[in-house]
């Protein structure tokens, strides 16, 4: 076998082109998802969306303050550090 | 006699009979002490050596890249203490994880990180490279130099731990990590003595600042401890500026003064004014540092005492440190007058850090002279600034400290790794981002401090609006420091896998390189040309102008 069987093998399942109405099947999965959500609050009115419902209190306050989207860049920094470090030890 | 003069007696003793050992040697047990330092340095340490491959130059690039991600550390924790000053439950979410943020303790945690973290790695890093280059022998253990270095992360890791939380059940958490960190320096020491040790070539002035920066640090505890003055505040006090002015004071004086001199190409402007900056240092009390040695007292396990001055005490105390001005004016011209030397800066790859590093010279006196007001109003107890004392330590810690002991970290790290920095327009915007973000948000914290301090005075009380904003709007722009941090720390992550080489032969600033020819453009000395590394067999090649009158230039010739 050859080094690039790989990338044929991958060529061959995924193709070399994106279409270009592929994003349709996405927008439609998302509004049929936001539409399942109205249709549950329309049907239970007042009951909690299952496990949603009990994970959002986890995070109640956080994002409250404004040095939250500063720590969330902080935190991307983070991960561009590691992800340097990481990619740079492993791209040959 | 009075306290300050005891201890410093004792401190001054012990440094000049360290320095007549180092030069003279142990006579008869020198051989015997080098073996059995030499046999703990790496045989002792077990399979624990097998795992590094003691590559030359591997001990310094590890400590100095542990030192960039301490440094992104130090920032963030630094923003989120000068963040929650003016908004104090900002993160109060955090509670229902058990945390609770306080602005003080994240100032604490963001100290530690950034001075045994950041500059206390930059500097052992730095020091492990440069010391061994003016000696000319390679380091005594490179093995060493590279797993003590984790082991001084782990230290750190501890104290910044400690900080938040200084016991956790029995355990004094500061005081382990002072323990951890104390046997890392011993090591640390041991290894650039043997380093000495092994060497005929005289040491020039930064090597000796590098030296008595390390073994400073213990004797200043051991002289309080000796005179007895540990329990006493004036004693914690001296043993808070004493380690502040020979570990770090010292060290970054060297590794600054030699960085100088090796960007530029230019030869240090004045042999006398560094050896100036070393007496200075060890002679008077260093201004530089909080009002408060609480990070002294933590790090020793001693329970803080009252600062109590005899009249003696407070004018010898307040003369020495007013000495102290003549070795920080002595380090600040003659860092800047060398690299005025030439127009070399950060375009040049070889010149990275050098921007840091002039940043840093510039602001020595400025703050040298606010720190000498802040440290004189304490010993006197009047007390009237200890409002603004935080936020002048932050300033020395990142105006100061950090650049300095950043751009001589930069400045060697191509050596030792054989690579420059990925982008020198990325080290540009991070530079300008870290120095532009700590001088102006802490300059502006500053003001806030100083309206609330004359509020204070004034009895007016509630919250001042002024105040308020300029401490938020100071917040924000600290927050370009970690940007610029992040930046750094890829830009440098990056460069050592892909950054371009640093090709030895034309390197213009490495003295000990050979160079073979020599293009003069214009009229130089001999001096200037031999700084950039040319030997006596260099070839000098007269460059001149052509006189012929410009033409636009043709770019596909007419058949």
């Amino acid at each position: 076998m050859t080094d690039n069987t790989s990338d044929k093998i991958g060529q061959f399942l995924q193709g070399e082109k994106e279409p270009s109405s592929s994003w349709v099947i996405l927008v439609i999965g998302i509004a049929a998802s936001l539409s399942f959500l109205v249709i549950y609050n329309i049907l239970y009115p007042g009951q909690d969306l299952p496990v949603i419902s009990s994970a959002l209190p986890m995070f109640e306050g956080v994002f409250d303050s404004g040095i939250w989207f500063f720590i969330l860049g902080a935190m991307i920094g983070a991960f561009a550090i590691i992800g340097t470090i990481l990619t740079e030890a492993t791209i040959e | 006699m009075d306290t300050i003069l005891s201890v410093l007696a004792v401190f001054w003793v012990l440094i000049i009979v360290s320095y007549l050992l180092m030069e003279k040697g142990l006579g008869i047990f020198g051989q015997v002490t080098r073996g059995l330092t030499m046999f703990l340095l790496e045989k002792a340490l077990g399979p624990g050596s097998d795992l590094v491959e003691g590559r030359k130059g591997s001990g310094s690039m590890v400590w100095i890249i542990q030192g960039v991600v301490w440094l992104f550390i130090s920032s963030t924790l630094t923003f989120i203490g000068l963040w929650l000053a003016h908004d104090p439950v900002a993160l109060h979410s955090l509670e229902a994880w058990g945390y609770h943020p306080v602005s003080s303790e994240l100032f604490y945690a963001g100290k530690f990180a950034a001075l045994f973290g950041c500059v206390g790695m930059f500097i052992i890093g730095t020091g492990l490279h440069i010391l061994p280059n003016l000696l000319e022998v390679n380091l005594a253990s490179e093995k060493n130099a590279v797993l003590t270095s984790f082991a001084w992360t782990l230290s750190v890791i501890i104290l910044v731990i400690g900080s938040q939380n200084n016991e956790i059940g029995p355990v004094n958490v500061i005081l382990l990590g002072t323990g951890l960190n104390l046997v890392v320096t011993i090591a640390i020491i041991a290894n650039q003595l043997l380093t000495k040790a092994s060497s005929t070539v005289e040491l020039a002035t930064p090597g000796w600042l590098i030296i008595f920066g390390l073994i400073g640090n213990p004797i200043a505890v051991i002289s309080v401890f000796l005179s007895g003055e540990y329990d006493s505040g004036l004693g914690q006090w001296l043993v808070y500026h004493l380690s502040g002015a020979t570990f770090f004071f010292s060290s970054i004086a060297g590794i600054s003064l030699y960085s100088a001199s090796f960007g530029s190409g230019n030869p240090l402007w004045s042999r006398t004014v560094a050896g100036v900056v070393i007496l200075g240092t060890i002679f008077t009390i260093n201004p530089f540092g909080n009002s408060d040695p609480s990070m002294a007292i933590d790090m020793l396990g001693l329970t803080s005492a009252e600062l109590i001055l005899s009249h003696q005490d407070n004018v010898a105390g307040s003369f020495l440190m007013a000495l102290a001005i003549i070795p920080i004016i002595a380090l600040s011209s003659n860092i800047l007058i060398t690299l005025r030397g030439t127009d070399i800066f950060v375009e040049n790859p070889d010149s990275a850090g050098i921007p840091e590093i002039n940043f840093g010279a510039w602001m020595l006196l400025p703050l040298g002279v606010a720190s000498l007001f802040i440290q004189t109003d304490t010993l006197s107890g009047t007390n009237e600034l200890v409002g603004i004392s935080n936020i002048l330590h932050l300033m020395v810690i990142w105006t100061i400290l950090i650049p300095l002991s950043m751009g001589a970290a930069i400045q060697v790290l191509p050596s030792v790794s054989g690579r420059y920095p990925l982008s020198q327009n990325r080290a540009r915007l991070a530079f300008w981002m870290i120095s532009a973000g700590a001088l102006f948000g802490l300059v502006l914290t500053m003001m806030s401090d100083i309206a609330d301090v004359v509020l204070i005075e004034a009895s007016i009380e509630g919250q001042n609006a002024l105040s308020h904003t300029l401490r938020k709007a100071g917040s924000v722009i600290f927050y370009g420091t970690v940007l610029g941090s992040i930046f750094h720390s890829t830009n440098l992550f990056s460069g050592l896998y892909r950054g371009s080489k640093v090709s030895s032969t034309k390197s213009p600033s490495e003295t000990t390189f050979k160079i073979d020819l020599f293009p003069l453009t214009s009229t130089t000395t001999i001096r200037k040309i031999l700084a950039t590394g040319a030997v006596l067999d260099t070839k000098i090649v007269p460059t001149f102008e052509s006189k012929e009158s410009g033409n636009p230039t043709s770019l596909h010739e007419e058949e």
